[in-house]
């Protein structure tokens, strides 16, 4: 009898303490990062890129015998473990930051202040990195991120496609118009088969490029809502014709994605970042069947622009060993392991000139076409809390999607909107 | 539990022993809900800073914002929708199949595990196996019948299509509820029916129904509120593009929405204080009419 008691009690105190311990354990610290002895805890959220960065990290280990530990998961968990890391000090010592997080970020000093060493760093070429990327992560003179990549835009076609109907492959020359009248030759009346598809959400990676390309604005050098320059408006009607005219319905993209529309030959061309490159590699269908070349120019200008960001590699300001995660930035940002970034396919680089080796590394894709992007850029638009008025904006361009709404009234609206939103930032 | 002072010694040990039997449990509760839900209350008076700093209070303006809101009275509206078809119907489907499944029969235990199994699928999983089932394009459900339906993304109907799902999910558990309440029910009751010449059906309605009718009880309150709590089904079902998600976005999908997406944790927090309520005030009439209908034997 008294030992069953004595077992049990041993139980229970085990039970009690062990719940203590979980639940205490993360305010004991006092706001610093999770004490692993000697090793830097990464975190991504691209999975794609996971085995290529985890070559560079494996370098980084051999070359300086700090260890390293990697996690990939996908974006909404990834923000949201890292708000909750922040809010409750526990957070990884070297991760990604993004145009439309960083200024929460840097203005609550989350991060870890890089400037010294940035200017102190012997092997990073801080000028070789675009200077919108740079001024991005830069918070009040004060530099909280090291650029990792950039990407731009360009327009994906199925080849089979084009050779049925008898057109000509696209060769980076065409403009916005004779887009449209091939995307309408494409398209058949049976719905078999489609010109083009675009979603609300794929802002950056295509209707955005259209509103830059014909000379309009998302936000204003006064930030303000660039959805009132007539400019936009005329490219958001362009738009409007493409949803009606050469695009399945609103439904069927939103249902199925119109990256899986292309790939399962229903759709003839779509336009997409580079950072769905990797993943494309590997899909049978489009080695077969499909190919890239620039986003068309406005007639009127001559020009074709492809918007572009470009991620930031930061450190946690509460991190037990920030001078080993500036290490690991510094090295993440050294030429070479910049050009290894674009020979292992993982991205194309922010620093310049480095990403030619990514372009040659398909050679079943003209790659080419991304890195000629760069000529002509415009950095993703944003203001100092661009997600609160941005997924109102995508949100509102469902209506017109769907036919609710006519563009012009969208656009109005997204100005307001926008405007508001804007109104209210406080930082 | 006797006063421990009054008591003897064995009183005294039982008392002592039972709290500490009790202790994991409430501390979990204490640490996980209730403590969580108070903070919530506290923080909808609040315009939340970024990571938990710089809150102001702001009184009641989250919650006169909140009643002027559309969007969170169409949520509101949507998650009735949802909890009034998946609640019955899974009841019933689960009640037929429980009863069908507590005679002798051949294969039993195969049957029971397969009515089980979405119990033991990750809600991920099953959402983005059915999320592919209900396509328009490549579907199974429309290639079979040979139809056109945007069963998801049609606004008028994806939040049946969801509320589908959910049945699906949960059938398996309400199911093994009511076979272990229906073991319980003594054969000599259906054995006297018998011989009194009542029928099956008869049986079922006059001897099952209310003698089950505590687990029903039961498995209704816990299924109200689970249903009103629905999220993931939604979040993963319906992608951020499509049209019909004003018509199926819940109310928890709307807190998930305001707090974590938008970062205003303080109007998501009012979001779901107003869930919190309207659970209460259904429970609390549940709890009340619950004596019209359920036989404590």
């Amino acid at each position: 009898m008294k030992i069953k008691r004595l077992i049990a009690a041993g139980l229970t105190a085990t039970m009690v303490v062990g719940m203590l311990t979980a639940c205490g354990g993360g305010s004991s610290d006092g706001g610093g990062s999770k004490k692993k002895g000697d090793t830097l805890t990464v975190a991504i959220w691209d999975t794609n890129q996971q085995d290529g960065l985890k070559q560079i990290m494996d370098d980084f280990t051999a070359e300086t015998g700090i260890k390293t530990e990697l996690q990939a998961m996908d974006w909404n968990a990834y923000w949201t473990l890292l708000e909750a890391g922040a809010t409750g000090g526990e957070m990884p010592d070297v991760f990604w930051m993004h145009s439309n997080e960083a200024v929460k970020y840097m203005a609550n000093d989350i991060l870890l202040d890089l400037t010294d060493y940035v200017a102190k760093s012997e092997k990073l070429e801080m000028d070789k990195f675009p200077q919108e990327l740079k001024d991005m992560y830069t918070w009040k003179d004060k530099v909280y991120a090291v650029p990792k990549d950039r990407d731009t835009i360009a327009m994906w076609y199925n080849k089979k496609m084009f050779d049925d109907a008898g057109i000509a492959y696209p060769d980076g020359s065409w403009t916005w118009d004779e887009f449209y009248e091939i995307a309408q030759k494409l398209t058949k009346d049976d719905g078999s088969q489609y010109g083009f598809a675009c979603n609300p959400s794929n802002e950056q990676d295509t209707w955005m490029n259209i509103v830059y390309t014909m000379g309009g604005t998302i936000v204003t050098d006064d930030n303000k809502s660039g959805f009132d320059d007539p400019n936009t408006i005329k490219a958001m009607e362009f738009l409007d014709k493409c949803i009606k005219n050469v695009m399945p319905d609103a439904n069927t993209m939103s249902e199925t994605g119109t990256d899986v529309l292309f790939q399962s030959g229903k759709v003839a061309m779509i336009s997409q970042g580079s950072w769905m490159v990797a993943g494309f590699k590997e899909n049978d269908y489009m080695v077969e069947n499909c190919d890239v070349t620039r986003l068309p120019k406005d007639a009127t200008t001559g020009k074709s622009v492809s918007l572009y960001n470009g991620l930031g590699w930061s450190a946690s300001a509460g991190t037990s060993m920030p001078d080993e995660a500036f290490q690991l930035i510094e090295w993440f940002g050294t030429k070479e392991m910049q050009e290894k970034q674009s020979e292992l396919g993982v991205t194309m680089a922010a620093y310049d000139g480095a990403s030619e080796a990514w372009a040659g590394g398909a050679e079943m894709y003209n790659l080419q076409a991304y890195i000629d992007a760069m000529e002509d850029t415009v950095f993703r638009p944003h203001t100092n809390s661009t997600l609160a008025w941005w997924n109102p904006m995508v949100e509102e361009l469902k209506k017109p999607w769907n036919g609710e709404e006519s563009m012009a009234d969208a656009c109005k609206n997204i100005t307001s909107i926008m405007n508001e939103k804007i109104a209210e930032e406080d930082y | 539990m006797a006063n421990p002072k009054k008591g003897t010694s064995q009183e005294r040990n039982e008392f002592v022993w039972g709290w500490i039997f009790i202790l994991p449990t409430m501390i979990g509760l204490i640490v996980l809900n209730i403590y969580p839900i108070f903070k919530t209350i506290y923080e909808s008076f609040f315009k939340t800073g970024d990571f938990g700093r710089g809150n102001i209070f702001i009184g009641v303006e989250n919650y006169a914002k909140l009643f002027g809101d559309a969007e969170v009275w169409q949520a509101l509206i949507n998650t009735f929708k949802y909890a009034i078809v998946e609640v019955p119907f899974s009841i019933v489907i689960s009640l037929v199949l429980a009863v069908l499944l507590n005679r002798k029969m051949k294969g039993r235990a195969v049957y029971r595990t397969i009515f089980f199994l979405p119990m033991v699928a990750a809600p991920a999983a099953i959402a983005m196996v059915w999320r592919w089932l209900f396509n328009a394009e490549f579907g199974l459900l429309n290639h079979i019948f040979g139809t056109k339906i945007n069963w998801v993304s049609n606004p008028s109907i994806a939040i049946f299509s969801i509320a589908i799902i959910g049945i699906w999910s949960i059938i398996g558990y309400n199911m093994v509820l009511f076979i272990s309440g229906l073991q319980e029910i003594p054969g000599d009751y259906y054995e006297a029916a018998s011989i009194d010449g009542a029928t099956g059906i008869k049986q079922f309605w006059h001897i099952t129904c209310p003698l089950l009718s505590p687990t029903i009880f039961f498995v209704m309150i816990t299924r109200v509120i689970g249903g009103l709590q629905v999220f993931d089904l939604i979040y993963m079902v319906i992608d951020k593009n499509n049209p019909a998600l004003y018509k199926t976005q819940s109310l928890v999908y709307l807190f998930y929405q305001n707090s974590f997406v938008e970062n205003n944790k303080g109007y998501g927090s009012t979001i779901v204080v107003l869930l919190l309520a309207i659970i209460m005030i259904i429970t609390v009439f549940q709890m009340w009419g619950q004596k019209k209908w359920v036989h404590y034997s």
